[in-house]
């Protein structure tokens, strides 16, 4: 049990290091766990790939969570995201130490400045990137909710997290009508 | 100084409702960092977004670790990067141990997709304001004071990266340069 552990921790701790991002993550740990160790089935990982999309924050993180806890339970869990987190918070401590030391220099503030104008183009860029995943969704329905919250955070000075409950709420009584619908048409 | 507890508390609220993809926790950190408490200014909150794309690792360690390391040092980092996890942590876990039992969960996959349209909706909204603080740095109201180059820059930027799917990373390192560049030339 802790010898996997201790695996699930350098493993974990090496691909966090090492990817880019949370999807190639995915592509490096289905290749450590399934193929090298065979701790899973490739059927297994999409499963748990499936339900870590379904989880609030990082992929990264609730995929690691998932995968520890189903080889070595609560220790292994704690090892695997344990693994996952420390590259990037270290090397965050020391980005801002440095961000704080010169971000009060002008010629650096001009610098971060300009730098937003790349910022919008690439939040624009990920808005499209989603607004596209909605599209595949293709129900009239989801559009109408993007609109919905979108005028709600425009509009109101309620807070998002009321939002959130609401959407959730809403998810809960559709599933339930169209399960009605569906047992009514039997 | 704010306390260790508050900053963890703050983060647990982030990381509960940070459904959505890696960006949907940057509206979330708008709101709870800049409106609600205060602990940041839009400035602050603008920089880090940047930051978050320069460096490796998931957006939301980067922003947790980032403010609790500004808001108190060290040990605020480690708060409130423990509490934008635990949230998700537990969430999979139950997961886990509804889908040994149940094998389907359609509530959940609905939820997910109706959260994933309002995190939509959210990110256009902040995208808005930092477009409008890059673009109209005096302000909306001030229309004559246009920030031309950077208009030119994000479009210039999008179209790149859309085209040639460079790497963002460059594309905003470029912005940053030509600002700089144009900074010295005075204009």
């Amino acid at each position: 049990m802790l010898k996997k552990a201790w695996l699930l921790f350098i493993n974990t701790f090496s691909i966090s290091m090492t990817a880019n991002s949370g999807y190639a993550m995915l592509g490096v740990i289905k290749n450590r766990f399934v193929d090298k160790y065979g701790w899973f089935t490739k059927e297994e990982m999409e499963d748990f790939i499936a339900l870590a999309q379904s989880c609030p924050g990082p992929i990264a993180c609730s995929s690691a969570t998932i995968i520890g806890y189903q080889s070595a339970g609560v220790i292994g869990a704690l090892a695997s995201i344990t693994g996952v987190i420390l590259p990037p918070f270290i090397m965050m401590i020391l980005v801002t130490m440095f961000y704080t030391f010169i971000s009060t220099n002008a010629y650096v503030r001009i610098f971060i400045d300009g730098m937003q104008a790349g910022v919008c183009a690439m939040l624009l860029d990920v808005v499209l990137g989603l607004f596209s995943g909605v599209q595949k969704m293709n129900k009239p329905f989801y559009y109408v909710m993007v609109l919905l919250s979108f005028l709600y955070v425009r509009l109101t000075k309620y807070s998002i997290f009321y939002l959130a409950l609401m959407c959730i709420a809403i998810a809960i009584i559709k599933t339930f009508l169209t399960k009605k619908k569906v047992e009514e048409s039997l | 100084m704010i306390s260790i507890l508050e900053i963890f508390l703050n983060f647990l609220k982030i990381g509960l409702f940070a459904f959505g993809g890696a960006y949907a926790v940057i509206p979330l950190i708008e709101e709870q960092m800049v409106t609600n408490t205060g602990w940041m200014t839009f400035t602050e909150f603008s920089d880090l977004v940047a930051i978050d794309e320069l460096t490796p690792g998931p957006i939301i360690i980067n922003s947790s670790t980032f403010i609790g390391m500004k808001l108190a040092g060290v040990p605020g980092a480690i708060a409130a990067t423990l509490a934008c996890v635990i949230p998700g942590a537990i969430i999979a876990l139950t997961l886990v141990w509804l889908y040994q039992k149940y094998k389907e969960i359609p509530v959940i996959n609905e939820a997910i997709r109706v959260l994933k349209c309002m995190s939509v909706a959210l990110i256009f909204s902040v995208l808005i304001k930092m477009f409008l603080s890059a673009v109209f740095p005096e302000g909306i109201a001030a229309l004559k004071e246009i920030n031309i180059p950077s208009l030119i820059m994000v479009i210039v930027s999008f179209y790149v990266l859309k085209k040639f799917k460079t790497n963002p990373l460059f594309v905003m390192l470029a912005c940053g340069c030509i600002t700089l560049l144009l900074s010295f030339l005075n204009l």
